[in-house]
């Protein structure tokens, strides 16, 4: 299993971090970091690099270094990281250009083989899909974001499962949300609902939702069969049934106390650009982390 | 392309207009990759009938692209060769400790240079001597944030101020030169000189006040950074053998400039000196093709090759001529006022594109306003060099901000008020001193 985690600031980016390694080591996954920079000017790109280069020789470290740097220091502090990697500390100057874009702090068999560095520059959206699709990451952790359009984007072009880390409080109890329904992503959601409840030691509600008082069999089956999981797992959860409009519901059962868990729309990338979906508008109107599973 | 042709203007006039049209949008809002732009407009000039597949080959390479290939390439060897330190120790010595005079001496060092060596080579080269003085003085960022800004600006600012003081400051004044040529018309490096260079020097110390003005140091004084440069400068090696040798070199490839451009071509001589740094060994081929963009130099061949078919079908004059019919009437009672027209298109166009690429498409049509083609493509050229506004619009402003150091609102607060003082220094200057000329 492959997880990435996206960080843009020292001052922001703190939980998305903390609940990134809490989730990579519930799945037992190797780890990414990637940091994208500003985008540079494909008329300049080269002649930047030059430039880069002279300052390296200068010993300045390329923007965004200082952010990586920040993000191994984080994890020898919270003891994210072996001890021998804490000891020899962040190597400075071993950046190596990887090629696209995109470069590598040299960790691998120096200090560390847990967690890369990566440093990428340009559209975040963009980046990020070329770094999921050529690496055949499993799931993208990132840090909530004010803009618009950022969530349908991170949806339709990112291709493994996505978790937003939005307004995380790590002295905030939580509980997780894991919504279940008859689809065919419901039984991936569950299983990495399980390993997310495990990472923080949190029970589960499992949610149904129906649009009408009726609650069909296939319903029933999935919320039945989601608790047995959990059950096993040694997990605790209870099954909770709601009527009405799911992406509001979820909003008012999730409040700011849950980490929802949810399967990906099933709907065709037509339909979802004209109408939207589910876990969109509840990634656009919910305010605490969220993943979605694909 | 269903409607009809304008009236006046050939089939083939209408269509390169249109590939104009829409190669700049894409160039603008990057859909495609940039070298995919260019092979977007080499095929169209050929279905569309422009000119042949061999004619539109030829448009597409010329001294221009040469001298683009060979500076880009001139740029990574003469980074490689380690000049920066020689060149903080020359600046410290004669600006001394004062925050204004170093933003001065940077600003003026960056425009002199870049004048003969291109802007990107010396942003490139300047920029880690900044850095480093603006990192002694204070290692929080936040409490230098005005001095960078000043010592970070006087390198991007003094680097496009100078580069159009000669011909080989820019691959722009190259491809300018070029279409004066195929209008028989000729201008030889020192001439070049004596029309324009005045201008770099009159700007280089109003560049250090406005910068001053709006970004007042938190330090006057700059003693410990420069105590600490100066130690650092003089740890590095002394100068060499091979040093003085690339020196020479470069020297020889500038003396070409100055006397054998007109007969060999600029690019010529550019790529004569990419030769012999190779050959005597101080750049490896795998360092200057790694850091050359080959598909930048496809897409300015391509630009190139647009401004000599919008010339060839026609289409150069029949805009020019549209833009006169409504214009026309003033600029019999106020002649000066093409000069700003056009200065402000080509400017609003260099920061938005590059300046080579604006001089490419926009030079052919400017030069078909007024009656002195000569004098229209100079403003042209001279005007394509304002990227003050962004940080894409100019390599030197590209450079300075992927530093880190400076914001990209900066380069917008600061730079409509440069704009707006080149803006009018040009056009007074190109009606006053000119004149002595014609």
């Amino acid at each position: 299993m492959k997880i990435l985690i996206a960080v843009g600031s020292k001052e922001y980016s703190g939980p998305t971090l903390r609940v990134g390694m809490k989730v990579s080591h519930a799945f037992k996954a190797s780890t990414t970091i990637v940091d994208v920079g500003e985008k540079v000017s494909s008329f300049n790109t080269k002649v930047v690099g030059l430039a880069q280069d002279r300052m390296e020789s200068w010993d300045f470290s390329r923007p965004g270094v200082d952010v990586l740097e920040w993000a191994f220091e984080f994890l020898a502090e919270k003891k994210f990281i072996e001890p021998k990697a804490i000891e020899a500390g962040f190597p400075k100057n071993t950046l190596v250009d990887t090629g696209g874009n995109r470069s590598e702090v040299y960790l691998k068999g120096t200090v560390s083989d847990e967690v890369s560095l990566i440093l990428r520059n340009g559209e975040i959206i963009s980046e990020l899909r070329d770094e999921v699709q050529s690496h055949q990451y499993d799931v993208t952790i990132i840090g909530g974001s004010k803009k618009r359009r950022m969530a349908h984007d991170l949806i339709q072009y990112i291709d493994s499962s996505i978790f937003i880390v939005n307004n995380y409080n790590p002295d905030q109890t939580y509980k997780l949300l894991l919504a279940v329904d008859d689809s065919v992503g419901t039984s991936k959601a569950v299983r990495y609902g399980a390993r997310v409840a495990q990472a923080f030691n949190i029970d589960v509600d499992i949610l149904t939702i129906s649009k009408t008082e009726q609650f069909g069999e296939e319903y029933k089956n999935a919320a039945n069969r989601a608790s047995k999981y959990l059950r096993r797992c040694g997990i605790k959860n209870q099954n909770i049934y709601k009527v009405g409009n799911p992406s509001e519901v979820i909003k008012n059962i999730a409040g700011d106390n849950h980490i929802i868990v949810m399967g990906t729309s099933t709907r065709s990338p037509l339909k979802k650009f004209f109408k939207g979906s589910k876990p969109l508008k509840v990634m656009e109107n919910c305010q605490c982390p969220i993943l979605i599973v694909k | 392309m269903l409607l009809p042709t304008p009236d006046g203007l050939s089939l083939e006039g209408y269509r390169i207009i249109i590939i104009v049209i829409t190669a700049l949008m894409l160039i603008v809002t990057e859909p495609i990759p940039l070298p995919a732009i260019a092979l977007y407009i080499l095929i169209s000039e050929v279905y569309l009938g422009i000119g042949s597949a061999n004619g539109i080959a030829k448009s597409f390479m010329n001294d221009a692209v040469f001298f683009i290939m060979g500076s880009l390439m001139l740029a990574v060897a003469i980074i490689k060769q380690g000049w920066d330190t020689r060149i903080a120790l020359g600046i410290i010595k004669i600006t001394g400790n004062k925050t204004a005079n170093i933003a001065f001496g940077f600003t003026a060092i960056s425009a002199i240079l870049s004048s003969f060596i291109g802007e990107h080579t010396v942003a490139a080269i300047m920029l880690p001597i900044g850095m480093t003085l603006i990192h002694f003085t204070s290692e929080n960022d936040k409490k230098v944030q005005n001095l960078s800004a000043v010592l970070l600006f006087s390198i991007a600012y003094g680097c496009l101020v100078g580069s159009i003081g000669t011909p080989s400051g820019g691959g722009r004044n190259v491809i300018m030169i070029d279409y004066l040529r195929s209008s028989n018309l000729s201008i030889s490096y020192i001439d070049w000189m004596l029309l324009v260079y005045p201008l770099v020097l009159i700007q280089i110390p109003i560049v250090s006040w406005i910068l001053i003005k709006n970004f007042p140091p938190e330090y006057n004084q700059l003693d410990s950074g420069v105590r600490k440069l100066v130690v650092q400068v003089a740890k590095s090696a002394e100068l060499t053998g091979r040093n003085s040798v690339a020196a020479f070199i470069f020297l020889l490839v500038f003396l070409g400039w100055i006397f054998f451009s007109e007969t060999v071509g600029l690019g010529t001589i550019a790529l004569t000196g990419v030769l012999m740094y190779l050959v005597g060994g101080f750049v490896k081929w795998e360092d200057l093709s790694k850091n050359t963009h080959w598909g930048v130099i496809l897409l300015f061949g391509s630009t190139i090759s647009l401004g000599a078919n919008i010339k060839s079908t026609g289409a150069a004059e029949w805009l020019a001529g549209s833009v006169i019919n409504i214009i026309g009437p003033i600029l019999n009672t106020l002649p000066f006022l093409g000069d700003l027209l056009v200065t402000i298109m080509t400017t609003v166009m260099a920061n938005v594109l590059s300046s080579s690429a604006t001089v490419a498409v926009l030079g052919p049509i400017t030069m078909n306003i007024g009656n002195d083609p000569m004098h229209m493509g100079l403003v042209t050229a001279i005007a394509s060099a304002f990227g003050y506004f962004t940080a894409v619009a100019a390599p030197a402003c590209t450079i300075v901000y992927s530093s880190g150091m400076v914001k990209a609102k900066d380069f917008l607060k600061v730079g409509w008020k440069m704009g707006l003082v080149s803006i009018f220094l040009l056009v007074i200057y190109a009606n006053t001193y000119w004149l002595l000329f014609s």
